[in-house]
C-alpha cells in the first residue's frame, strides 16, 4: 500500500486542483506540461532504461497530431477514432524505423532518429494536403457527447488522466519479466541473450511504446492548440523532450514530469522576468536557459528526481509468494547419459587459430573442469558452446539436439545456464530481482499483462523461485540489497543463482572462484558438490587448482587454443605435458 | 543534364563537402578524447566568420568580451577548485592566472586592432585567434567537472551550450547575415568548370588540416597522449597525462578547426549568427557514417553528403535535406551492420 | 549605439510597469529569435518608440518573444487574454504563429493586429487585421513592371518556407493574367551554404527575368549564384527584401535589382501627392534617427503604422467604453471598421466590416537598387 501512496497523492491532486480556484493560465501552463511529460515518459523508458537515445520522438507527436487534424478536417471523423487511426499509423511507422534503426548499435541509433526525424518534417512542411508550412487550421477541441472538453480544466483532468495512467503503466512494466529483460537492455546484450531473452525483440517493444505515448501526446496537442505546424515536430523539438526527460532524471519514470514541469516552467519564467530586469526581450532569454541547463547537469548529472529518489528510498519487497505454487521442473538426462557432445570445434580469428578442433563430452551428473594457462582459449570455448560467438566448424550437442547454430538466447531455453567472467549484473536492481531474470524463460507473461498488472500470480512464482536459488547458494539474508552494493564474492554466487533459476540441465560457470577468499571458496566447492548430487552438470572454467582437482570430476586441458589432455584430476596431475605447459620446464 | 553540369555540381558539392569535412573531424576528435557530442561546433564557424565580418567594418566584435567574460569565469573555477585541492592559494592563483593570460593578451590585441582596420590577412589571424582561445574555456566552465559523466549528460550539456552560444551569437551580431570578401579572387578555368580561388584555399586548408592531425596524432608524443585518454582515462591518467589538459586541448583544436571553417565559407555564403547548427550537423552526419572514430572516414562521409546534397538541390531543390538525411539511413545501417556490435559500449 | 537602446528600453518598460489600472495594455508577440528575428527584431526596434498615451490614457506594452514557433505564439496569446487581459494584440510577423493566436484572440474578443499577411479560414479573421500589404498587392505592382518590360518568361527562387510558399501561390495567379509563364521554381534555405544547383537549373531554362522570394540580408545569396551562373536578365525582388542589408552583403552585384515594396523604404523620392509621403517620411525620419541612417524597413513600417491604426482607433473606442473590459474591445474593432481610409506610412489603409486585409491594389511602389542605393521608378 505504501508503494502506492505517491500515486493515489498524484491522482487525487488532478480533480482537486481542477476544482481550485486557480487563474486560467496556471491550467494552460499545466496542460502543456503534461502533454511534454506524456512525450518524456516515452523517453525515460527508451533512452533512460533502455539506453537507446533518440531525437525523433517529436516526428511521432507530429503523426498523431497530422493524423487527428487531417482526418477531422477533411472527413469530419470523430478525433475518438482518429486516436486509435493515429496509433495504428505511428505504430506501423514505429516499426518501420524500429526494425531499420534498432539493429544499429552505439551512435549510429541517434543519428538515424535525427536523420528520419528531420526528413520526417521537411516531409511535412511540403506536402500540399498537410498545408505545407502554414500547417493545418482549425481543428475542433475535444468532446464527450454534448460536453465540449476545450481546453480548459476539462482538458487538464483528461491529459493529466493520461499522464498518469502512462506512469501507472510503466512502473508496473518495470517491475516484471519482460522489465528486467527491457532493464538489461542498457549493460549491453550479452547477458540477457544468455538469459534466453531477445534482445532486439524488447528494444524493437520500447521503441514502439515511446512512439505510442508520443502519439497519444500528439493527438492531444492537436485538440489542445487547435492547430498544427511542422515547426513544433522538427529536430528542435525532438531535442527539447529529450533534455526535459534528462533534466528530470532519465533513469526516473518520474522524472519525465519534473523535467517538463521545471522546463516549460523556466521558460515561461525567463520569458516574462528577464525583461523586466533587463528591460528588452530576445536572446537574453535563450542564453540564460542554455546556462541554466548547464547548471543544472553540473550538479545534479543524473537529474531533479534522483533527489527525490535518494532522499525516499524505495521499500524493500514485501514477500507475498510464500504460497506461489512451484514453477514447472525440467526433465533432464539420466545419470551417466552425456548431455553435452563436443565435436571438433574451430574458431578462427583471420589468421589466429583461437580454438583448435576441441572435442570433449560431459555425461549427466559430471562435473568437468575446462583448464589451461592464460590465453589458451577457454572462455572462447566457452562463447562458442553457449552461442555466444559463431564456430568457424565444428559440432555441439546438447542433450541429443545439435546446437551449433543456434544463438544464444535458444541455447539457453534449451536448458544451458551460464555466468560469467566478469559480473555482468543490473546494478540498480535488487539482487532477489537479478536473479529472478534467470527464470525468464520459465515465464510467459508479456509487456501488456505487466503495464496492467494482471501478471502477480506468475510474478510471484518466479520469486519464489529466486528466493529458493538464493537460499540454496547461502545468499538468503541479502535478497533485497541493491546488486550493486555487494561484494565481488557475494556477485559471483549472485550469478550462480541466477544461471540455476532457469532450471538448467548444464551449468557453465566461467570463473566462479575469482576473488572468493579462502572460506568463501569452501563454500562453493560444497554448493556445486550439493548441485551434483542433486544430478546437475557442471562445466568450469577455473585457475584455483585446489578448488578444480578436490571437485571436478574430469578435467580437459587446453593450450594455445589446442586439446593438450583430458581424464581425472589424478591422471592430469601427472601428465608431463600438462605440467610443462603450467610451468614451462622442458621434458 | 549534361557533363558539364554535373561536374559543376560535383564541384560545389566536393567545396560544400570539404568544409563538412573539417567540421566532421572536429567532431571525431572532440568525441574520441572526451566523449562529448559537441553540436555547438558550428557556433565556432559561424562567430569565426561573423568576428572577420565585425573587424571589417571597424568594430570591436561582440566575442571579444564574450571571451573576456568566460576567461574571468574559468579562472574563478580555476582558482576555486585548486585552493580546494591543494589547499595552497598561492598556486591557486597562479593557475587562476595563467587560465587568464591569454585570452586578455588576445582580447586587448582585439580591442586595439578593430579600429585600425587592418588588411584582410591580419584581421583573420585575429579573427582565429579570438575564437579558438574560446575552445578550451568552454571546455573548462562547462564540461571539465562532468568528465565522469555519462555521454548522453554531456551530450545535453552541449545543447545548453550551443543554446547559449546561438543566443549570444544573435546579441552580439544581430539577425542579419554577412559576407567576407574572397582571399584569393583569380578564377581558374579547369575543363568545363572555372575553379575560383577561394575553392582552391578551400580544398588546400582541408587537405593540410586532415594531412596535419593524421601527423599530430600518429607522430607527436601529445598526440598520442590524447589517443590515450581516448581508450583510458584512468590509464592515461596514471601515465601522468592530465585529462584536464587533453580535454581543453581537444576543444582548442576544435574551435580553431571551426574558425578556419567560418573564414572558408565566409565569402561565398552570407553567415548568419544560426547557420553553424546545420553545418554542423551535416559535419557530424559525415563523422558518425565514420564510425566516430575514423578520420578518413569522416572526409569520405563528408564528401558524400556534400555530393548528395548539391545533385539533391539540382533534381528536387524543396526536398533537398529529405534526400540528404534518408540517403544516410542505409549507409548508416550497413555500416553499423559492418562493425559488429560491441557490448562494452554501453 | 546599444546603450542608448538598452536605456531606452529600460526607459519604456519602467515607465510602463508604472502603470494604473485603466491603462491601454497592447500584448506583443514577435519573432525576436529563431529564423524569423530579422523581421521581429525592427519591429520590436519600433515599438520601443511608442508614444507613452493614446487619447490620454497610459500605453502599457507587454512584449513577448515566440521565437517563430506557433506553438509559443498561441501560448502568448493565451497569457495575453487570460493573464494580462490586453486590449489589444500586435502579432506576430510571422504567418504560421499570426495564424495560431488568431483563434485565441477571437475567442476572447481581443483585436489582433497581425504583422504578418496571414491567410486563415473564411470568416476566421473577425477580430484579426493585417497590417502588411498581402503579396497580391505588392505582387500586383511587380508583375505590372514586368509587362511593362516585356518579360515573357519567369524564373522563382524561393525559401523553402511559409514565406517561399505563399508568394509561390499569390503570385501564380498573377502571372497567368499577365500572360508570363513561370518555367522554373526551385526553393533553398537560408543557412545553405551554396545555392549553385538550384542557380544551374534556373539559368538552363533561360527565362527572361528571374523572381527570388527572400528575406534581408538572405536575399542577397541566390541573387549572387544566379548572376555567379551567368543570368544577364532582369532580376526581382520582394519586399522583405527592401533593406540596406540586402545591398550590404550583395554590393556590386545586386545593382540594378527591381524591389517591390510598400512605400516606406524611399519616402523623399515619391511625388508630394502620395497620400503617403507625410507618414512614411515621418516613420523613416524618427526610426533612422535612433537606429543609424537607412536602418528603416517594410517590417519596422508596419509596427508604426499600428501605431497610427490606434492613435485613430482607440479615442473612438474610448468615447464608448473603459480600458480593460470587453465592450472597449469591442469598439476598437468596430472603430478599425469604420474609421475609413487612413494614411498610413504603408499606403492607403481601408479596413472595412468584410474586409480585413485593406490595402488597394496601387499601394506598391517599384523601386531599383541603383548606387548602392534605394531608387523609385
Amino acid at each position: 500500500m505504501k508503494q502506492h501512496l505517491p500515486v493515489l497523492l498524484l491522482s487525487l491532486s488532478v480533480p482537486i486542483i481542477a476544482l481550485l480556484p486557480l487563474p486560467d493560465f496556471w491550467i494552460a501552463q499545466l496542460n502543456y506540461i503534461g502533454l511534454y511529460a506524456l512525450v518524456s515518459l516515452g523517453l525515460v523508458l527508451l533512452t533512460g532504461v533502455g539506453g537507446l537515445t533518440s531525437f525523433g520522438q517529436a516526428a511521432f507527436v507530429g503523426i498523431g497530431a497530422y493524423t487527428t487534424a487531417w482526418l477531422t478536417l477533411n472527413l469530419g471523423l470523430s478525433p475518438w477514432i482518429t486516436l486509435f487511426i493515429g496509433l495504428g499509423l505511428t505504430a506501423v511507422s514505429a516499426l518501420v524505423v524500429g526494425l531499420i534503426t534498432l539493429r544499429m548499435s552505439g551512435h549510429y541509433l541517434p543519428l538515424a532518429t535525427i536523420a528520419w526525424g528531420l526528413s520526417l518534417y521537411y516531409l511535412m512542411g511540403n506536402l500540399d494536403a498537410l498545408g505545407k508550412y502554414d500547417g493545418l487550421l482549425g481543428l475542433k477541441s475535444l468532446s464527450v457527447g454534448d460536453i465540449d472538453i476545450g481546453q480548459g480544466r476539462l482538458f487538464f483532468v483528461l491529459c493529466w488522466a493520461l499522464l498518469i495512467a502512462g506512469a501507472v503503466a510503466l512502473i508496473n512494466l518495470l517491475d516484471s519479466r519482460p522489465g528486467r529483460a527491457i532493464r538489461s537492455l542498457k549493460g549491453g546484450t550479452q547477458m540477457a541473450e544468455a538469459m534466453g531473452i531477445s534482445t532486439f525483440r524488447y528494444k524493437v517493444t520500447i521503441f514502439l511504446i515511446a512512439a505510442l505515448f508520443a502519439a497519444v501526446a500528439g493527438w492531444l496537442l492537436a485538440h489542445f492548440q487547435r492547430t498544427v505546424n511542422p515547426s513544433a515536430f522538427g529536430l528542435k523539438m525532438g531535442i527539447e523532450y529529450l533534455f526535459m526527460a534528462v533534466v528530470g532524471g532519465v533513469g526516473h519514470v518520474w522524472g519525465a514530469v519534473v523535467g517538463a514541469a521545471l522546463v516549460k516552467l523556466l521558460d515561461d519564467y525567463l520569458q516574462v522576468a528577464l525583461p523586466a530586469i533587463i528591460g528588452t526581450s530576445g536572446s537574453y532569454e535563450v542564453i540564460v536557459f542554455g546556462v541554466a541547463l548547464v547548471l543544472v547537469l553540473k550538479y545534479l548529472p543524473d537529474g531533479l528526481w534522483s533527489v527525490v529518489a535518494r532522499k525516499f528510498p524505495r521499500p524493500p519487497r514485501a514477500l507475498n509468494w510464500l504460497e506461489a505454487e512451484d514453477l514447472p521442473v525440467r526433465s533432464k538426462p539420466a545419470p551417466g547419459e552425456p548431455v553435452l557432445v563436443v565435436d571438433n570445434i574451430r574458431k578462427q580469428f583471420g589468421g589466429l587459430t583461437a580454438v583448435n578442433d576441441i572435442s570433449f563430452d560431459i555425461a549427466a551428473g559430471q562435473i568437468v573442469g575446462l583448464i589451461g594457462p592464460n590465453g589458451a582459449g577457454k572462455s572462447t570455448t566457452f562463447n562458442l558452446i553457449t552461442g555466444v560467438l559463431s564456430k568457424t566448424s565444428g559440432r555441439v550437442t546438447f542433450c541429443g539436439q545439435d546446437v551449433s547454430q543456434l544463438p544464444s538466447r535458444e541455447i539457453a531455453r534449451q536448458g544451458m545456464s551460464r555466468t560469467f567472467q566478469h559480473v555482468k549484473m543490473i546494478a540498480d536492481m535488487t539482487v532477489l530481482e537479478n536473479v529472478a531474470m534467470g527464470a525468464y524463460t520459465r515465464g510467459h507473461k508479456g509487456v501488456l499483462s505487466a503495464m496492467l498488472r494482471t501478471n502477480q500470480v506468475e510474478e510471484q512464482r518466479l520469486m519464489k523461485e529466486a528466493q529458493r536459488q538464493l537460499e540454496r547458494i547461502g545468499m538468503g539474508v541479502s535478497l533485497h540489497e541493491q546488486a550493486g552494493n555487494l561484494a565481488m564474492g557475494s556477485q559471483r554466487l549472485m550469478e550462480i543463482a541466477r544461471a540455476l533459476c532457469s532450471d538448467p540441465a548444464l551449468l557453465l560457470l566461467d570463473e566462479p572462484a575469482a576473488g572468493l577468499r579462502h572460506k568463501e571458496k569452501q563454500a562453493l566447492a560444497q554448493v556445486l558438490r550439493q548441485l551434483q548430487r542433486e544430478g546437475m552438470s557442471i562445466l568450469l572454467v577455473e585457475h584455483d587448482m585446489d578448488l578444480v582437482m578436490e571437485v571436478c570430476d574430469q578435467l580437459v586441458v587446453m593450450e594455445f587454443g589446442t586439446l593438450l589432455t583430458r581424464g581425472t584430476p589424478a591422471e592430469v596431475q601427472a601428465n608431463p605435458a600438462v605440467r610443462a605447459a603450467y610451468l614451462g620446464t622442458e621434458h | 543534364m549534361d557533363s558539364t553540369i554535373a561536374s559543376i555540381l560535383l564541384l560545389d558539392g566536393l567545396t560544400s563537402g570539404a568544409v563538412y569535412a573539417l567540421l566532421g573531424l572536429a567532431t571525431v576528435l572532440v568525441f574520441t578524447v572526451t566523449r562529448v557530442i559537441f553540436i555547438p561546433q558550428g557556433e565556432f564557424v559561424a562567430y569565426g566568420a561573423l568576428t572577420l565580418a565585425m573587424l571589417q567594418s571597424g568594430k570591436t566584435p561582440g566575442t571579444v568580451w564574450l571571451l573576456m567574460c568566460l576567461a574571468v569565469v574559468a579562472s574563478v573555477m580555476e582558482l576555486v577548485e585548486r585552493w580546494r585541492h591543494h589547499g595552497n592559494p598561492v598556486r591557486a592563483l597562479q593557475s587562476a592566472l595563467k587560465t587568464l593570460l591569454i585570452p586578455a593578451v588576445v582580447a586587448v590585441v582585439s580591442i586595439w586592432a578593430a579600429p585600425q582596420q587592418f588588411a584582410l590577412w591580419v584581421q583573420a589571424l585575429l579573427s582565429v585567434a579570438i575564437v579558438t582561445t574560446f575552445g578550451p574555456l568552454v571546455y573548462r566552465v562547462a564540461y571539465q567537472s562532468l568528465e565522469a559523466a555519462t555521454p548522453l549528460v554531456l551530450l545535453i550539456v552541449s545543447v545548453g551550450v550551443h543554446f547559449a552560444m546561438t543566443g549570444l551569437g544573435l546579441l552580439f551580431f544581430g539577425a542579419e547575415g554577412f559576407r567576407n570578401p574572397s582571399f584569393w579572387d583569380d578564377r581558374f578555368a579547369l575543363g568545363p568548370v572555372t575553379l575560383t580561388g577561394q575553392t582552391v584555399i578551400i580544398f588546400g586548408v582541408s587537405l593540410s588540416l586532415i594531412v596535419l592531425l593524421w601527423l599530430y596524432f600518429e607522430k607527436s608524443l601529445r598526440g598520442k597522449a590524447l589517443r590515450a585518454t581516448a581508450v583510458n582515462r584512468t590509464g592515461a591518467r596514471l601515465m601522468g597525462i592530465s585529462t584536464h589538459a587533453s580535454g581543453q586541448l581537444t576543444f582548442l583544436m576544435a574551435a580553431l578547426i571551426g574558425a578556419l571553417s567560418g573564414l572558408l565559407i565566409g565569402p561565398t555564403t552570407t553567415v548568419f549568427y544560426d547557420s553553424g547548427f546545420l553545418i554542423g550537423l551535416k559535419g557530424f552526419v559525415a563523422a558518425v557514417v565514420a564510425g566516430l572514430s575514423s578520420y578518413p572516414g569522416a572526409l569520405l562521409g563528408a564528401l558524400f553528403v556534400g555530393i548528395v546534397e548539391a545533385f539533391g538541390a539540382f533534381w528536387a531543390s524543396a526536398f533537398k535535406e529529405v534526400i540528404v538525411f534518408t540517403l544516410i539511413l542505409p549507409i548508416l545501417l550497413v555500416r553499423s551492420l559492418r562493425s559488429g556490435h560491441s557490448d562494452e559500449e554501453h | 549605439m546599444k546603450l542608448k537602446k538598452t536605456l531606452l528600453a529600460l526607459a519604456v518598460t519602467v515607465s510602463a510597469s508604472t502603470a494604473a489600472l485603466a491603462d491601454i495594455k497592447i500584448g506583443v508577440s514577435l519573432a525576436l529569435t529563431g529564423p524569423g528575428s530579422g523581421l521581429g527584431i525592427p519591429m520590436q526596434n519600433q515599438l520601443k518608440l511608442f508614444p507613452q498615451t493614446i487619447g490620454g490614457e497610459k500605453v502599457q506594452l507587454i512584449v513577448l518573444d515566440d521565437a517563430t514557433d506557433p506553438g509559443k505564439g498561441a501560448a502568448n496569446a493565451r497569457r495575453f487574454v487570460t493573464e494580462d487581459k490586453v486590449d489589444v494584440i500586435i502579432g506576430s510577423c510571422i504567418t504560421a504563429v499570426a495564424a495560431a493566436m488568431t483563434d485565441i484572440a477571437a475567442e476572447a474578443s481581443t483585436v489582433q493586429l497581425a504583422g504578418s499577411p496571414v491567410g486563415v479560414p473564411a470568416g476566421k479573421d473577425k477580430w484579426m487585421f493585417r497590417l502588411p500589404q498581402s503579396n497580391t498587392v505588392i505582387g500586383y505592382a511587380m508583375v505590372e513592371h514586368m509587362k511593362k518590360q516585356g518579360v515573357k518568361t519567369l524564373g522563382f527562387l524561393g525559401y523553402t518556407d511559409a514565406y517561399g510558399e505563399q508568394w509561390l501561390k499569390e503570385v501564380a495567379p498573377l502571372l497567368d493574367k499577365a500572360g508570363i509563364k513561370l518555367v522554373a521554381t526551385e526553393r533553398f534555405a537560408r543557412t545553405d551554404t551554396s545555392v549553385t544547383p538550384q542557380a544551374l537549373k534556373l539559368v538552363a531554362a533561360n527565362p527572361d527575368a528571374m523572381l527570388v522570394v527572400a528575406s534581408g540580408s538572405g536575399a542577397a545569396m541566390p541573387q549572387l549564384g544566379l548572376v555567379e551562373r551567368g543570368f544577364k536578365g532582369k532580376i526581382y525582388q520582394t519586399h522583405a527584401a527592401a533593406t540596406m542589408d540586402l545591398i550590404r552583403v550583395g554590393g556590386k552585384g545586386v545593382e540594378g535589382t527591381f524591389v517591390s515594396a510598400g512605400p516606406v523604404i524611399a519616402p523623399d523620392q515619391l511625388p508630394d501627392s502620395h497620400p503617403s509621403k507625410k507618414m512614411a517620411q515621418d516613420f523613416v525620419n524618427k526610426y533612422d534617427k535612433v537606429y543609424g541612417a537607412g536602418s528603416h524597413n517594410q517590417f519596422a513600417g508596419h509596427a508604426y503604422d499600428a501605431q497610427v491604426a490606434l492613435e485613430k482607433a482607440v479615442p473612438m473606442a474610448l468615447k464608448k467604453a473603459k480600458p480593460g473590459t470587453v465592450e472597449f474591445r469591442t469598439a476598437l474593432r468596430d472603430s478599425l471598421e469604420t474609421m475609413g481610409r487612413t494614411n498610413f506610412a504603408h499606403g492607403i489603409m481601408n479596413w472595412t466590416k468584410d474586409d480585413h486585409w485593406g490595402y488597394t491594389m496601387d499601394t506598391a511602389v517599384m523601386l531599383k537598387v541603383v548606387d548602392g542605393k534605394f531608387k523609385v521608378e
